[in-house]
């Protein structure tokens, strides 16, 4: 479904993605972790058209988002780590927005679905200001639920959840693997890729370090010896101090 | 301690100018310097070149002449802010930090009297500026030396910025003394009122000669002499002392006024010093909202008011970006807005009128007037468009749309707003633009043919508007950095040469989108003519506006185009 091919980035000088290349399957969940300045945000970006690849090819079921982007786009699901909501709009109006642009059909009542999912009824006429940072989050997330996307990419999704959204959240993220979404999870809460991710993507510096399941990272001679949690996994992958 | 302050001050200023010079080596900063130096030197160095000697004492004498004057209308006007800033219910803040030199200075072991310091070493940044423009500006008509001026001014706003500081904290401290503190707010109410009661006994005392003046110019005169003289001359005479001092006639005139200026410099610097007004609190909370405003687009939304229309279920994407643009519309504009223009139209209409005509008429010209101004200007102040979203360029990016879709729901939306307002005026005009038949001249003719007309009028009217709003969002695409969106104002040479160019290459598009429009427009009426012997003038605007709004229809095909292919992250770093 999501097809990432040495996908390079550049700025200036600095290469900030550098020949990285990974798949994701319908219905698979993966973790893309790395450190700060990884390249994980810029791989995203890149993956929906808000920054045009310097080089490779990403395609969203079988549409590249360069050549395609309107098929592509049509496919996707991007939920930033701040919720980019507009100022002027109540929870309701962007959800009706997102169905215009996305032609979903039967929006309302899929938008009152989501809603209550995501704990957000009653919320429906608030502006953005009046809602706290976690419930941003979650309306930006029903925007990006509404058209059932076949692709997800979450940028930090917990961020501002109180534990029960978190609970909420990981169970609607699972919900949509289950369902056969292609999911990507980019976070640095390691417990929420090691508990929800049916295989991680590790970058450093741009290029990519490792590319399995946690069992298969375990199970590597040269992680081995960092023992069996992702965090020390991650560290000893990107040559962290552990 | 100072030596921090000065190593965050000039770190910070090095750093933005080498921002600014890096910023110099993309064409389109470059252009905007060599412009905005180009009209610097025109309008305020040139003066300094060939005919300086000249212009100088041509100036000076000026300056001779309004010099008393300038003086006493500059201590009324310092006199007039101090007694708003002491009444006024909630006047500014003390000091304006920024969230990181909250976050930094205040949990540091910083005095709150070093704090103060560091305020005021960060201030003389923006009034040493200011000061150095103004002197730039005077350089051809400063009697004692642009040294005097530049001095003299900075004195006296550094008192304006100390004293405004000294009020805020005032009121702080009040707020924080609770009730107690508010009784003692009675004092400087009282020396307001004290003031108006010694103006009024001035003007009462000098009442026969002020009621036989012939000419404003008389009664000035008369307030000036009252201004210099008994009760009203003591109450004037800090003000005056600190306006005298730029305006000095020769430098011993400017040393002969510093010292008095220097007290009241040195008083006010010791009254803020010594309030005992915790501002900390406030000041972080001030920049917390500074921060919000940036990030939002405006100063808050009004509420949730209801939408313009019912956003169908299923129909073309740019219906649903049109009814977005205008929902903000809606949830930002004000009825005081259109009420802040209302005497700007009436004097416009006045005038055009020249005084006559009475009112009917008077308002049917202001409507006339208020409409050219907002088919002329009107994309400048509504920017429900692209310019407003560039902030969420990166979530328009995610949409499944062509860029080309997305810009003409993005560009309708000035026009919509503006076109409703330009019409309404239009049909104002229209109906109060005087009797048919009535007279003879201009005025006559258009009471006659006024429904030929406006109607002509706001046919042409939607295409001139879309025209410009093509133009705006083109900009938004091209030169994402140029347009001022939601973030801080552009400041600096380069930014005012940018916006001149701006102005001008939107007239000079503007023309040219019209052009091809009129020669076709000139063609069907001549045809129209010779096959019925006469042509409504309401035709060629229809045609006129028919063949811009195609223009703008491919236009917006290009701009599209280019638009798929920008990378939202240019966008962030020109911001």
């Amino acid at each position: 479904m999501i097809d990432v091919q040495r996908l390079t980035k550049t700025y200036g000088d600095l290469r900030a993605v550098d020949d990285l290349s990974f798949h994701v399957a319908p219905g698979e969940i993966v973790g893309l972790i790395g450190p700060n300045g990884a390249g994980k945000t810029t791989t995203l970006r890149c993956m929906v058209g808000i920054q045009a690849p310097s080089a490779g090819t990403i395609t969203i079921g079988g549409h590249d988002i360069v050549a395609s982007p309107v098929e592509a786009k049509r496919l996707l699901a991007f939920m930033a780590d701040e919720p980019p909501l507009f100022d002027y709009l109540t929870v309701m109006e962007h959800l009706r927005l997102t169905a215009r642009l996305y032609r979903v059909r039967d929006a309302e009542a899929r938008a009152r679905a989501l809603l209550a999912e995501l704990q957000l009824t009653g919320k429906e006429h608030a502006l953005p200001a009046e809602l706290s940072r976690g419930m941003k989050q979650k309306a930006a997330i029903a925007c990006g639920l509404l058209h059932d996307p076949a692709a997800l990419l979450f940028d930090e999704p917990l961020t501002g959840l109180d534990p029960l959204g978190i609970r909420h959240m990981k169970e609607t993220i699972r919900a949509r693997g289950r369902a056969g979404a292609a999911v990507i999870v980019s976070s640095h809460l390691l417990h929420l890729v090691e508990e929800i991710c049916t295989r991680i993507v590790i970058i450093d510096r741009g290029a990519k370090v490792a590319d399995a399941t946690l069992d298969e990272l375990r199970a590597r001679p040269e992680l081995a010896a960092a023992g069996s949690s992702l965090e020390q996994i991650f560290i000893t992958a990107t040559a962290g101090e552990a | 301690m100072l030596g921090a302050f000065l190593y965050l001050t000039a770190c910070s200023v090095k750093n933005r100018t080498a921002r600014r010079v890096r910023l110099l080596r993309k064409p389109r900063y470059a252009a905007g310097l060599v412009v905005g130096l180009l009209y610097m030197w025109f309008a305020f160095l040139r003066r300094a070149g060939g005919r300086a000697a000249a212009d100088a004492d041509a100036a000076q004498a000026a300056l001779e002449a309004v010099a008393g004057p300038l003086q006493f209308a500059g201590s009324l006007l310092l006199l007039a802010a101090a007694a708003a800033a002491w009444v006024w219910p909630g006047a500014g803040q003390a000091f304006a930090f920024s969230r990181a030199e909250v976050q930094f200075l205040f949990p540091a072991p910083v005095t709150r009297r070093q704090l103060v310091h560091y305020e005021l070493l960060r201030s003389q940044l923006a009034i040493l500026f200011g000061s150095a423009i103004a002197t730039l500006f005077m350089r051809g008509g400063a009697r004692a030396g642009s040294w005097a001026f530049l001095s003299g001014l900075w004195v006296l706003l550094m008192v304006v910025r100390l004293h405004l500081a000294g009020v805020a904290l005032r009121r702080t401290s009040l707020v924080q003394h609770g009730a107690s503190g508010w009784a003692r707010h009675w004092l400087p109410l009282a020396a307001v009122a004290g003031a108006l009661a010694v103006f009024g006994a001035g003007i009462a005392g000098r009442w026969p000669a002020l009621a036989g003046a012939a000419t404003g110019g008389e009664v000035f005169r008369e307030l000036q002499r009252l201004g210099s003289e008994g009760a009203t001359g003591i109450l004037l005479w800090p003000f005056r002392a600190l306006v005298r001092l730029p305006l000095s006639a020769s430098a011993a005139d400017f040393w002969r006024a510093l010292p008095p200026a220097l007290a009241i410099l040195a008083a006010n610097y010791v009254w803020v010093l010594r309030s005992d007004a915790a501002f900390e609190e406030a000041s972080a909370a001030h920049a917390e909202k500074r921060a919000s405003d940036r990030r939002a687009p405006r100063a808050a939304v009004k509420g949730a008011a209801p939408t313009p229309f019912t956003l169908a279920a299923a129909g073309p994407p740019e219906t649903a970006v049109l009814w977005k643009n205008l929902i903000l519309v809606g949830r930002y504009a004000s009825i005081r807005t259109l009420v802040r223009l209302v005497p700007i139209v009436l004097v416009l209409g006045i005038v055009a009128q020249g005084g006559g005509g009475g009112i009917a008429a008077t308002a049917a010209t202001a409507c006339l007037a208020f409409a050219a101004f907002a088919v002329l200007m009107g994309t400048q102040m509504v920017r429900n468009d692209l310019r407003q979203d560039l902030p969420h360029l990166a979530l328009l990016k995610t949409w499944p749309l062509r860029g080309a879709a997305l810009l003409r729901g993005e560009a309708l939306g000035p026009v919509v707003v503006i076109t409703a307002v330009t019409w309404l005026l239009l049909l104002g005009a229209a109906i109060l633009g005087g009797a048919p038949g009535e007279g003879a001249g201009a005025a006559a003719t258009f009471a006659r043919h006024r429904y030929s007309y406006l109607a002509a009028a706001a046919a042409l009217a939607p295409s001139l508007i879309l025209a410009q709003s093509v133009v705006q969002n083109a900009l938004a695409v091209l030169f994402p950095a140029w347009v001022a969106g939601t973030g801080p104002r552009a400041r600096g040479i380069d930014a005012m040469g940018q916006r001149l160019l701006v102005m001008a290459g939107m007239l000079v598009i503007l023309l040219l989108s019209v052009l091809p429009g009129a020669v076709v427009a000139a063609l069907v009426a001549a045809a129209a003519y010779r096959l019925t012997g006469a042509v409504p003038i309401v035709v060629p605007a229809l045609v006129v506006s028919a063949v811009v709004a195609g223009e703008c229809w491919l236009a917006l095909e290009g701009l599209g185009r280019i638009f798929d292919r920008t990378d939202a992250s240019a966008a962030d770093a020109a911001g």
